[in-house]
C-alpha cells in the first residue's frame, strides 16, 4: 500500500518537476559517459604514447567525476529537501491519519528509491548511446582513425555510476526524513501557513551592504587586472575569497538597493505591477540570495571553462604538421652523431627505415646570435602588456644555424622543394608561426620591410618567405636561421639530429624503436635521455592536451549549467503555487490574463537574469587576463568563442528558463482549475 | 434611485447529468445606487456562488446579471478583468492582501494597474486612508497590522477605483466583535458620506444589522427580505434574529 502510494506521489511530482528529472538523468548520463573511457580504447587505433595519455585523462576523469558527484548530489539532496519542505503539509495530513512517521519515512524512502531508479536507468541507457559518440570524438582529437565500430559497454562505469548515485540518493532520503522527524505535527499542518517573515532591513544598511558588494567585486577585479592568473599564488586565493564574498554581498543587498532606488521613481514604481514584481523579488531574494550566489559562480566558471576551453583547443587544432615534419627525430647535444650512439647500443636504424639524414645545428662563433638579435630590430611592435616578459625570457635564447645542404636534403626526405638561397642571403625558419598571430605579423613585419643580418661584418639579406614548417620533432626553438654552407665555417656544432621517416606501418615501427630504446635507457645503456621524438608522441600529446581541455569543458561545464539552471527553475516551480494566490488576488483586483502572464514572465526572467549578468561580467574581466595566459601559448580569437559560449548558454540556460516558465503557467493553471 | 445592479432568473449548477446541484435556482432581485444590501444564508445556502457570480469570478449557468445597465454575463476574459477592475471593488473574509506589499502599495496597485499617474494615484490613496483611519499602517506589512486594521486596508483597496459596487465576502468573518463593529461602522459612513454601493454576505446576524435591506437565501433560491425602513438597528437586529430562526439556523448561525 505504501508503496502505491509513492508510486502515485512520485507520479504526480514528476509531471510538476520534469525539469529536475530530466537534469538528474542527464547528469547521470555524463556521469557514465565519462566514466566509460578506458572501454573506449578498443574502439581506436592508437599507439603506445596515446595509450598512455589516454590512461592519464582516464584517471583525470576519475577525479573529476568525484567532484561532479558532489556537485549532482548537492542538486539532489537540495532538490529532495525543496520537495519535501514543500509537501510538509501533506505528511501532516497522513499522520493526522495515524500513520507513524516511521511509515512516512518509509513512503519517503520509497519515492526516492523510485525517482532515483528512474533517473538512473533513464541517464544509463542515454549514457550508453552517448558513450558511443564519444569514441568519435576522442578519435577526432587524436586525428586518429577509428579501428572499427563496436558496441562498448563498460561495466566498470556501469557499477560505479550505480553506486555514486546510489550512496546521494541515500544521503538524500536520510537528510529528509531527519527534517521530517524534527518537526512537531502542528508544525507539519501548518507548514503552507507559514509566512515566511522578509528580513526586514534598514534602507541605509542594506545600501551600505551594497556599496561593500561593490567595493569587494571592484578590488578583486582590478587585482586580477593587474596581477593576471598566470602563477598560482597567494594572490588568487585573496582574489577568489574577495570576488566570492563580493558575490555573496551583492545578492543579500541587491534587491533591498534596487528596491530603494526604484521607490524614489515613483513614475516607474507605481506603474503597472512593477512595484508588485520588485516586492516579489525582493521578498524571495532575502531568503535565496546564497543560491543565487552559488549559481552565479557556478555559472561564471563555466562560462570561463567553456570559452578557454573552445580557445584552447581552438588554438590546438591549427594543424602541427609543420611540428612533426618527420616520423621520428633525434637529437643529442654536442658534435656527437646519434646514430653512431644508437649503433654502439645495439640499435641498427636501419630496421626502421630506408632513406636517413644526420646533420647538425651550429652556434655562429664570430658573434652572438640570440633570438633578440632578430627581435630587437621589431621591438616597438611587440604586445605591450608582456613586451617586458618577451625581452627578458626570449631574447637571451640562442638563434641556432642550420646549413643550406642539410636543410634541402631534410627537404628531399620530405619530397618537398628544395630551398634555393643566394651567396648573400639567409631564411628563416620558424614553426611557431602559427601558434601566435601577433608573432607571426611581428616577423612577417621584419622579413617584409628587407630585414639585413650582419654576420661576421658580412651583411646579409634576410629572405622575404618564412620557413614555416620544421626540420626536427617539437623542437623548442622559437626561430632557427638557414645559412650558405660557407658560413659553417665559422661555426660550432651544438646538436647533432638524425630524422627518418618510418617503413611500412610507420605507428607500429614508431612503437617498436620507442620500446627498444626505452628498454636501452632503462638498462642504462643510451646517453640520451629525450632526443628521441616521434610523431606518435607529438600527436599524443597534441591529441591528449585538446582532449583533456574538451573533456573538462564539456563535463564539468555542462553539469554546472544543468545543475544552476536545474536549482532556479525548481525554486520558481516549486513556489508557483505561493505565486498562485497572490496572481489570484491580482485577478480579483482587476488585473487580466495578458498582464498576469507578462508579470510572471518578467518576474521568472528577472530571477534567471540576475545571477547570469553578474557572472558574464565576471567573466569579461576574468576571460580578457586568461586571454593574456593563453596568448603566451596561443592567440585566442576571444569574441568568437565568447560568442559561441553565450551561444550554447543560451541555448540550455533558455530551454529551462521556457520550461519554468511555462511550468509555473500550467500549475497556476491547474490549480485555478481546481479551484473552482 | 437608479439600479446598479439588477439579477433576473439567475442560475448556476454544478455536477453532470447523473448528479446536479442547483447551486442558485431562479434568483432575481436588483440593488439601487447607494443602498447597503445584505445577502444572509447558512453555510452551503449559494450566497457565496452568488456573489462569485456577481463578481465575474465564476461564470452562469442562466440568467441575467446586469450592473450599471451593462449585462455581463457575456463578457469575454479581457473585457471581464477590465469591468472588475473598473467598476467592482472587493472585501474578503481572509482579507487578500498581498503580504509581500506594505498597506500603501496594496492600496494604490488597483490604480497602477489602469495605468492611473503616480501624483494622482498617491494622493487619492492618501485621502482614502484618512477616510478609513489607516493612516499609521501604511507603511507596515499586512503581518504587522491587526485583522481590523488588514480589513479597513482592503476595505480602502475596495474603494479606491471608485466602483459602482462593492462586494464584501463575510468581511467580519475573522475580526473579534470589537473590530467587527468598527470595520462596520466604516463601512456604513463609506455608504452614508459617500453614496458608495454594497452588496455584502454574511451569516452573522450583528454583521447584517448595519444593512439597509436583508435577502435571505435558503438552497439557492432567495426565501424572505427583510427592509429595515425607520428602525434602530437593535429592532433591526431582532427581526434578523428571528427569520434566522424561521430558516431554521441554529444557534451558531445567530451569534
Amino acid at each position: 500500500m505504501y508503496f502505491k502510494l509513492s508510486l502515485r506521489n512520485v507520479r504526480k511530482s514528476l509531471s510538476d518537476y520534469t525539469l529536475y528529472f530530466l537534469t538528474l538523468t542527464f547528469g547521470v548520463c555524463m556521469f557514465y559517459v565519462f566514466n566509460s573511457l578506458e572501454a573506449q580504447e578498443v574502439m581506436l587505433s592508437i599507439s603506445l604514447s596515446m595509450l598512455e595519455i589516454m590512461h592519464t585523462i582516464t584517471k583525470l576523469m576519475n577525479g573529476i567525476s568525484i567532484f561532479v558527484s558532489l556537485i549532482l548530489g548537492f542538486l539532489i539532496i537540495y532538490a529532495n529537501n525543496f520537495l519535501i519542505r514543500r509537501r510538509k503539509r501533506e505528511f501532516g495530513l497522513y499522520m493526522t491519519l495515524g500513520m507513524s512517521k516511521h511509515n512516512i519515512s518509509r513512503i519517503l524512502l520509497c519515492e526516492t528509491l523510485i525517482i532515483g531508479v528512474l533517473s538512473l536507468a533513464a541517464g544509463l541507457l542515454m549514457g550508453l548511446f552517448l558513450s558511443q559518440g564519444l569514441s568519435v570524438i576522442t578519435a577526432r582529437l587524436f586525428e586518429i582513425d577509428m579501428s572499427g565500430y563496436r558496441f562498448i559497454f563498460s561495466l566498470q562505469a556501469f557499477w560505479k555510476t550505480i553506486l555514486y548515485f546510489g550512496l546521494i540518493f541515500l544521503i538524500a532520503v536520510s537528510a529528509g526524513t531527519l527534517s521530517i522527524s524534527r518537526h512537531s505535527l502542528i508544525e507539519l499542518i501548518n507548514a503552507s501557513k507559514h509566512n515566511e517573515t522578509p528580513a526586514v532591513k534598514k534602507p541605509a544598511m542594506t545600501l551600505t551592504l551594497f556599496l561593500l558588494s561593490v567595493l569587494c567585486i571592484g578590488i578583486a577585479y582590478a587585482m586580477v587586472l593587474k596581477y593576471g592568473i598566470a602563477t598560482f599564488d597567494r594572490k588568487i586565493v585573496i582574489e577568489g575569497i574577495l570576488g566570492s564574498i563580493g558575490t555573496f554581498l551583492f545578492f543579500a543587498s541587491l534587491s533591498g538597493a534596487m528596491l530603494g532606488l526604484v521607490q524614489k521613481k515613483p513614475s516607474f514604481y507605481y506603474k503597472g505591477l512593477n512595484l508588485f514584481i520588485m516586492r516579489q523579488i525582493n521578498s524571495r531574494i532575502n531568503t535565496t540570495y546564497l543560491s543565487m550566489s552559488f549559481i552565479c559562480l557556478m555559472l561564471f566558471v563555466t562560462i570561463g571553462i567553456f570559452s578557454t576551453g573552445m580557445g584552447m583547443t581552438g588554438v590546438l587544432n591549427r594543424g602541427y604538421s609543420g611540428v612533426i615534419p618527420f616520423d621520428v627525430s633525434l637529437e643529442v647535444p654536442g658534435a656527437d652523431d646519434p646514430w653512431a650512439l644508437l649503433a654502439q647500443s645495439g640499435v641498427d636504424l636501419q630496421d626502421y627505415a630506408d632513406d636517413f639524414h644526420r646533420f647538425h645545428f651550429y652556434r655562429y662563433d664570430l658573434q652572438a646570435l640570440t633570438q633578440g638579435t632578430i627581435l630587437k630590430e621589431v621591438a616597438d611592435l611587440l604586445p605591450e602588456e608582456n613586451a617586458q616578459d618577451i625581452v627578458d625570457r626570449l631574447f637571451p635564447q640562442a638563434l641556432d644555424v642550420v646549413a643550406l645542404s642539410d636543410y634541402n636534403a631534410l627537404m628531399q626526405l620530405r619530397d618537398k622543394q628544395p630551398l634555393a638561397l643566394g651567396g648573400s642571403e639567409v631564411a628563416l625558419m620558424s614553426q611557431f608561426l602559427w601558434v601566435d598571430a601577433d608573432f607571426q605579423s611581428i616577423i612577417e613585419e621584419y622579413v617584409g620591410t628587407d630585414g639585413r643580418l650582419s654576420l661576421g661584418g658580412t651583411p646579409y639579406r634576410v629572405q622575404t618567405e618564412i620557413l614555416s614548417e620544421g626540420i626536427v620533432n617539437d623542437s623548442d626553438h622559437l626561430m632557427t636561421l638557414i645559412v650558405p654552407d660557407a658560413v659553417i665555417a665559422d661555426c660550432t656544432a651544438v646538436t647533432g639530429a638524425l630524422c627518418f621517416n618510418c617503413r611500412g606501418n610507420s605507428a607500429a615501427m614508431q612503437d617498436a624503436l620507442t620500446v627498444q630504446l626505452d628498454a636501452l635507457i632503462g638498462e642504462g645503456r643510451l646517453p640520451f635521455k629525450e632526443g628521441c621524438v616521434t610523431r606518435n608522441m607529438v600527436q599524443a600529446v597534441m591529441g591528449g592536451s585538446k582532449a583533456i581541455i574538451a573533456f573538462f569543458a564539456i563535463y564539468v561545464g555542462i553539469v554546472f549549467l544543468i545543475t544552476s539552471a536545474a536549482v532556479l527553475a525548481l525554486q520558481q516551480l516549486s513556489e508557483a503555487a505561493d505565486n498562485r494566490q497572490r496572481y489570484e488576488i491580482l485577478k480579483k483586483i482587476g488585473a487580466d490574463d495578458a498582464l498576469i502572464h507578462r508579470t510572471l514572465f518578467k518576474q521568472i526572467a528577472i530571477y534567471f537574469l540576475l545571477p547570469l549578468s553578474l557572472a558574464c561580467v565576471h567573466a569579461l574581466v576574468g576571460l580578457k587576463v586568461a586571454n593574456d595566459v593563453v596568448r603566451e601559448v596561443g592567440s585566442l580569437n576571444a569574441l568568437q568563442n565568447t560568442l559561441a559560449t553565450a551561444l550554447l548558454i543560451l541555448l540550455v540556460y533558455g530551454a529551462y528558463f521556457l520550461a519554468t516558465y511555462y511550468g509555473s503557467k500550467q500549475i497556476m493553471l491547474k490549480n485555478g482549475q481546481r479551484h473552482e | 434611485m437608479a439600479e446598479i445592479l439588477k439579477v433576473s432568473n439567475l442560475e448556476k449548477y454544478y455536477g453532470n447529468k447523473d448528479s446536479l446541484t442547483k447551486a442558485l435556482d431562479q434568483v432575481s432581485f436588483s440593488v439601487a445606487e447607494g443602498e447597503f444590501a445584505g445577502i444572509m444564508g447558512s453555510s452551503g445556502s449559494g450566497k457565496t456562488t452568488l456573489l462569485n457570480c456577481i463578481s465575474t469570478l465564476d461564470s452562469v449557468t442562466s440568467g441575467s446579471i446586469m450592473i450599471r445597465g451593462q449585462e455581463i454575463t457575456g463578457l469575454k476574459s479581457r473585457q471581464l478583468a477590465k469591468f472588475r477592475g473598473s467598476a467592482l471593488g472587493f472585501m474578503f473574509q481572509d482579507y487578500n492582501l498581498l503580504d509581500t506589499l506594505t498597506g500603501f502599495e496594496n492600496i494604490i496597485l488597483p490604480l497602477t494597474i489602469h495605468g492611473i499617474p503616480a501624483a494622482v494615484a498617491t494622493a487619492k490613496v492618501e485621502a482614502v486612508a484618512d477616510r478609513l483611519e489607516i493612516r499609521d499602517v501604511l507603511a507596515h506589512y499586512p503581518y504587522e497590522m491587526s485583522g481590523g486594521q488588514k480589513q479597513r486596508v482592503a476595505a480602502a483597496r475596495a474603494i479606491i477605483t471608485d466602483p459602482a459596487l462593492i462586494l464584501a465576502d463575510e468581511p467580519t468573518g475573522a475580526l473579534d466583535s470589537k473590530s467587527a463593529r468598527r470595520l462596520m461602522e466604516s463601512l456604513d459612513r463609506l455608504n452614508r458620506n459617500l453614496g458608495a454601493t454594497i452588496l455584502m454576505v454574511t451569516h452573522d446576524a450583528f454583521t447584517a444589522s448595519y444593512c439597509q435591506r436583508i435577502l435571505f437565501i435558503k438552497d439557492g433560491k432567495l426565501f424572505n427580505e427583510l427592509i429595515r425602513g425607520e428602525d434602530t438597528r437593535k429592532e433591526f437586529f431582532s427581526k434578523i434574529i428571528d427569520v434566522v430562526t424561521l430558516l431554521g439556523g441554529d444557534a451558531a448561525n445567530v451569534l
